[in-house]
């Protein structure tokens, strides 16, 4: 009982401490009043993605500079109209929500076929050492979860166990850039929220490997998505010969997807459907 | 004095916490990267030391040992010096804006360092006196910082060595932290 009671007096001694001095502290202290502003509306989940050491830290350098707003935005507050109109009153500057919010894309379609078996520790980033990865396709998604692992938002971002490749939900995901920088392949890419169209291939054939080749679900560039297109939305490029896509132009006829044999391309509005499907 | 002389020196040098005790790992690879940020982290920890040494002494002395409960010393030292840390980063906070920046995410890191935690374990087993377990803390907290600008500056140099691309970034860091570990056993037996 003893023993007890004095870890109990003990915590409870330690708890009360902190509250007095909690309380007996200046409140208020000369020159952060706007740090300390800022700084209740940020999340405070402290997850790195604007590139500073925690929400603190942010609040102090957006006092300094209302400006770094626009170049490295709090990804969640952009997300919340509540406390982005919170934030802009005090920072006494007006943001386009819409036009800075951002979203994943996984540029890759899964799939790839196996060859060789990779029996090592189990992050993409050292499967990715040996030889580009294990898939035929030397920029094929691995599919071992470096991404999940990184993603602050719960979800956001899976692995399909059938096509073995990874998925974003766009619903959750709040477009803060950690698994883009995770990726030892560099498949993610950070895409507008509007974005209509995936493309969901990244294979290049500057590095041509032998024995290493574009998989069935990869860009054959074939031009028919480009021909199939009434509303010109899309671009042919003609130096990566890929096509490019005017997400004003596009009405989501969904006819490009009609016309792409291999199946390289996706309605990006509707991955999250399928995310759904998965998840369930 | 002599006694204390020989404490600290024992601390910083002989038993040095990094290189031959094996305490306090995760800073020292995961912090010198930077020579700036290996002397905040290195101070910063000193600092807790003999904050942390000083409460566990007092609760020894006078809580744990008249009860008769030293069994308890883990949970309880690990209580008190985590809140310690908390009273003191908030403190820091209110009062110093440009100490709390220099400090950064380092305070609150540290509080479940093994280090931190080391040196009041190793205090009560050696059974020093109030100042011999702050002088111990002192001592072991110069050798950690110690070790720690030696291994940032060496680091800083390695980025631009033309190692093996295999060994670039932490396999050679692991292998010059082993010749550094190497040089400080020369101090063995010293006193």
């Amino acid at each position: 009982m003893l023993p007890v009671g004095v870890l109990t007096l003990i915590g409870l001694g330690c708890g009360l401490l902190i509250y007095f001095v909690f309380i007996k502290i200046p409140q208020k202290v000369k020159g952060i009043e706007k740090t300390e502003e800022i700084n209740t509306i940020l999340p405070g989940m402290n997850c790195g993605a604007c590139g500073h050491p925690g929400c603190f830290a942010y609040a102090q350098a957006l006092a300094a500079d209302p400006d770094l707003i626009t170049k490295t935005p709090c990804t969640v507050v952009l997300q919340d109209p509540e406390s982005l109109e919170r934030l802009e009153k005090a920072l006494g500057i007006t943001l386009d929500a819409s036009a800075m919010s951002k979203k994943a894309l996984v540029h890759c379609n899964g799939n790839s076929e196996t060859i060789y078996h990779y029996s090592g520790v189990e992050t993409c980033k050292a499967a990715a050492q040996l030889l580009s990865g294990y898939k035929k396709c030397p920029y094929a998604c691995l599919g071992l979860g470096d991404c999940v692992e990184v993603c602050p938002q719960q979800g956001a971002i899976f692995i399909d166990p059938e096509k073995n490749v990874a998925i974003v939900d766009t619903e959750k995901c709040n477009g803060c850039g950690l698994c883009v920088t995770e990726c030892s392949l560099n498949l993610i890419e950070l895409v507008p929220a509007g974005t209509k169209i995936a493309f969901l291939c990244n294979y290049k054939p500057l590095r041509n490997i032998p024995g290493r080749e574009r998989c069935d679900f990869g860009c054959i560039h074939c031009r028919k998505c480009f021909k199939a297109c009434e509303d010109e939305a899309i671009e042919w490029n003609k130096e990566t010969a890929l096509p490019e896509f005017d997400q004003e132009k596009c009405t989501l006829c969904l006819k490009c997807i009609e016309a792409c044999e291999p199946n390289t391309l996706a309605d990006f509005t509707k991955v999250k459907k399928e995310a759904e499907l998965v998840a369930a | 004095m002599n006694e204390l002389i020989a404490i600290f020196i024992g601390m910083a040098l002989i038993n040095n916490f990094i290189l031959v005790r094996y305490l306090g790992l995760c800073p020292f690879f995961g912090v010198s990267k930077k020579v700036g940020n290996a002397l905040s982290m290195g101070i910063a920890v000193t600092f807790v030391m003999s904050i942390a040494s000083l409460a566990t002494w007092l609760i020894h002395h006078y809580i744990l040992l008249p009860f008769d409960i030293e069994y308890m010393y883990i949970i309880i030292y690990i209580l008190v010096i985590a809140s310690l840390v908390q009273i003191i980063e908030l403190f820091i906070k209110r009062t110093n804006l440009a100490l709390y920046n220099a400090f950064g995410i380092y305070l609150p890191l540290i509080t479940t360092n093994c280090a931190v935690l080391g040196v009041t374990f190793i205090n009560m087993v050696e059974n020093y006196s109030l100042l011999g377990s702050i002088v111990s803390a002192l001592g072991a907290g110069l050798g950690f910082t110690l070790v720690l600008f030696i291994m940032s500056n060496i680091r800083e140099r390695l980025e631009f060595a033309d190692s093996p691309k295999s060994m670039k970034g932490l396999p050679i860091a692991f292998l010059i932290a082993v010749l550094l570990g190497l040089a400080f056993f020369g101090f063995g037996g010293m006193i």
